[in-house]
């Protein structure tokens, strides 16, 4: 990243109730570039957001904003607009007016204010909407106006709070893209929360990845999905197979009961390890002629492969497949060295990654939480 | 179908009888003793009769003291309302319990209580005199007068204004803040405008009952301040011209409705999002 740094979190906490919401936390966000904090609800991941707009003030730590502490600057002072996550459009102003609030503060021209609300009605493909009721807008329409409305003052950073959140799915792809399209065109800092990891990989430049009020990686997408730093990381952005593993040597791990090669180095000696491997890199053989053998459990038609959870040594893997196979069929599994990846041990080994409860409680636990966003 | 009309019928029969005998049978009086005379003969005579100046004036000051009133009311409920909406639920409650509870008492006692504290050997007088300031004269002006107008009508501002403004998104004040406004700022800009309604409501609450008073005045202004209410009575009670005092509870009436029809506009036109 050769970008200056545009926002600064130093050591930043935060506590509600003698409960830690943010374990001193540290990130660097550079200018131009497209930042994704992503987590679970409860995460921290918008206070982070409400402490860099200024509606949250850290206990301790500083925001430096441009090379200078903001701590103490009030958010109507700061150079940063947010996108709220249901909008929170003036309901007594029509389009226009909304768009044109932040103008309106600083005594623009008339003639200004309609030609740069224009800009933005056409950059989020709103023309013709000038007179429109908020209200009756719908929801797809309402977050084009909160974006245009949080664009017009062309902050140096945009801080979006899961604006996509109450948008339907196909419209929340076409919206994730004109998002990404914006940004690439205006040069704007983004720092965009969502709990989507799809959203995330898709979208950002760089994810920061939270959990428990702490950063738990920050990378590229793809740094993220390949090479995860705990079972956490691991099991939250995609679908992972976490096994207990012994590091026997350099390129050589043990799980399952079998040797494996593979591309990681670096581990003491016989040290404990997690070990992930994605369903899609497990290739399914004939009994007897991979490297371990299980019984088929369950399949699951998933429109582009099958999900297939098989039981090996008590332990159920996910394996995502193109060829269909039995349920109670016993089957062989082969996995290339570089569909292993080896990780330090954490607070969240053992916790992630088996998928013998798979389906009804997870599922349920997940929808759980995106209710509640 | 027609048997659950039928059965909607009957559920809102003893709302029908209520409104005819009350509110309906007594309009229709009001409307017959004013354009009638004694003799019950048709007449315009009550109406002119009131265009003489000394019923000119009364029906004058009745529209000012009422419109001073509420605009005091408006500003002192305004504040109090905006603070309490940003208190804790709890204590949200116990606020507004606090606002009500002068409404417990009988509306005249209240308003003995104040004249026993504004009369010229009354209790305020008697504290002054201890640090050697006054007396003050107090009782019996136009300033005790609509003090009591203000006293007793207070909480029917506070409350409508107070349910609107606790109504209003947090997150759209803070949209506000963060695209610029200064605190101030987000009053002017949003907050007030969202809050018209409330605005409407509690100002329709304090300026009827201010222009139809007539105790207020009689205590607190020592019958120095004739109101409309106090005039009305008077024919009835008094002068027994109920005729003159159906016509002029019928103008009361019309000045009542135009006023709000004129209140009603501006919020209307509020909503249809033109900024006053």
């Amino acid at each position: 990243m050769n970008e200056k740094k545009i926002i600064e979190l130093k050591n930043v906490a935060k506590s509600y109730d003698g409960e830690m919401i943010l374990d001193h936390i540290s990130l660097d966000v550079h200018e131009k570039e497209f930042v994704t904090f992503l987590g679970p609800s409860g995460c921290g991941k918008t206070t982070t957001l409400r402490i860099i707009a200024g509606f949250v003030t850290p206990d301790t730590g500083d925001v430096v904003f441009d090379g200078t502490r903001i701590n103490d600057i009030p958010a109507y002072k700061r150079h940063v607009n947010t996108v709220f996550q249901k909008y929170a459009l003036f309901p007594h102003l029509n389009v226009y007016e909304n768009i044109a609030f932040a103008l309106r503060l600083n005594k623009v021209s008339e003639e200004e204010i309609f030609e740069r609300v224009e800009e933005m009605l056409a950059m989020v493909n709103l023309r013709g909407f000038e007179k429109r009721d908020v209200n009756l807008l719908s929801g797809g329409q309402q977050q084009r106006v909160a974006i245009a409305r949080a664009l017009i003052n062309k902050p140096k950073v945009l801080l979006l709070d899961e604006p996509l959140g109450a948008l339907d799915l196909k419209l929340r792809k076409d919206m994730q893209n004109e998002l990404k399209n914006i940004q690439r065109k205006t040069g704007i800092t983004f720092i965009y929360v969502t709990h989507d990891q799809e959203e995330a990989l898709s979208m950002s430049d760089t994810v920061v990845v939270m959990a428990d009020g702490k950063i738990q990686q920050i990378g590229t997408p793809t740094d993220i999905y390949n090479e995860p730093q705990n079972a956490f990381v691991a099991d939250f952005i995609g679908e992972s197979n976490i096994i207990d593993g012994i590091m026997l040597d350099d390129y050589k791990v043990r799980f399952s009961g079998h040797e494996f090669e593979c591309l990681d180095k670096g581990f003491d000696k016989n040290e404990r390890v997690d070990v992930v491997v994605r369903p899609e890199d497990v290739d399914v053989t004939k009994p007897g002629q991979g490297m371990l053998d299980g019984v088929v459990t369950s399949v699951t038609f998933k429109g582009v492969h099958y999900e297939i959870i098989v039981n090996i040594n008590n332990f159920k893997w996910m394996i995502q497949s193109t060829d269909y196979v039995e349920p109670n069929q016993n089957i062989g599994i082969y996995i290339e060295p570089d569909a292993i990846h080896i990780m330090k041990r954490s607070e969240y080994s053992g916790k992630f990654g088996d998928y013998s409860s798979f389906s009804d409680e997870l599922e349920k636990l997940s929808d759980a939480s995106e209710e509640e966003e | 179908m027609n048997k659950k009309s039928l059965m909607q019928k009957a559920a809102a029969a003893p709302h029908m009888v209520w409104s005819v005998l009350f509110i309906i049978a007594p309009l229709i009086f009001v409307v017959y003793y004013a354009f009638t005379d004694k003799e019950g003969n048709p007449t315009l005579g009550n109406i002119t009769e009131l265009a003489q100046a000394s019923y000119l004036e009364v029906f004058i000051r009745s529209v000012c003291f009422a419109f001073l009133a509420t605009v005091i009311c408006l500003i002192i409920a305004y504040p109090i309302a905006y603070f309490m909406s940003k208190a804790k639920p709890r204590t949200q409650k116990i606020l507004i319990m606090l606002v009500m509870l002068p409404q417990w008492l009988n509306f005249l006692i209240r308003t003995y209580s104040w004249m026993a504290l504004l009369e010229d050997t009354g209790i305020i007088n008697t504290i002054l005199g201890y640090m050697n300031i006054g007396p003050l004269h107090m009782i019996n002006t136009s300033g005790a007068v609509i003090l009591g107008m203000v006293y007793n009508y207070l909480p029917y501002m506070i409350i409508p204004l107070h349910s609107v403004i606790s109504k209003i998104d947090p997150r759209v004040l803070e949209a506000a803040s963060d695209l610029g406004c200064s605190p101030l700022r987000v009053l002017v800009r949003v907050v007030i405008p969202l809050s018209v309604s409330g605005i409407v409501s509690g100002v329709t609450m304090v300026f009827v009952p201010s222009i139809s008073t007539f105790y207020i005045s009689q205590k607190l202004g020592g019958g120095n301040f004739d109101l409309i209410g106090d005039t009305i009575e008077r024919q009835f009670q008094t002068a027994y011209n109920y005729n003159l005092g159906a016509a002029m509870s019928f103008v009361l009436m019309l000045i009542i409705v135009i006023s709000m029809a004129v209140m009603n506009r501006y919020s209307g036109e509020d909503d249809g999002g033109v900024i006053v």
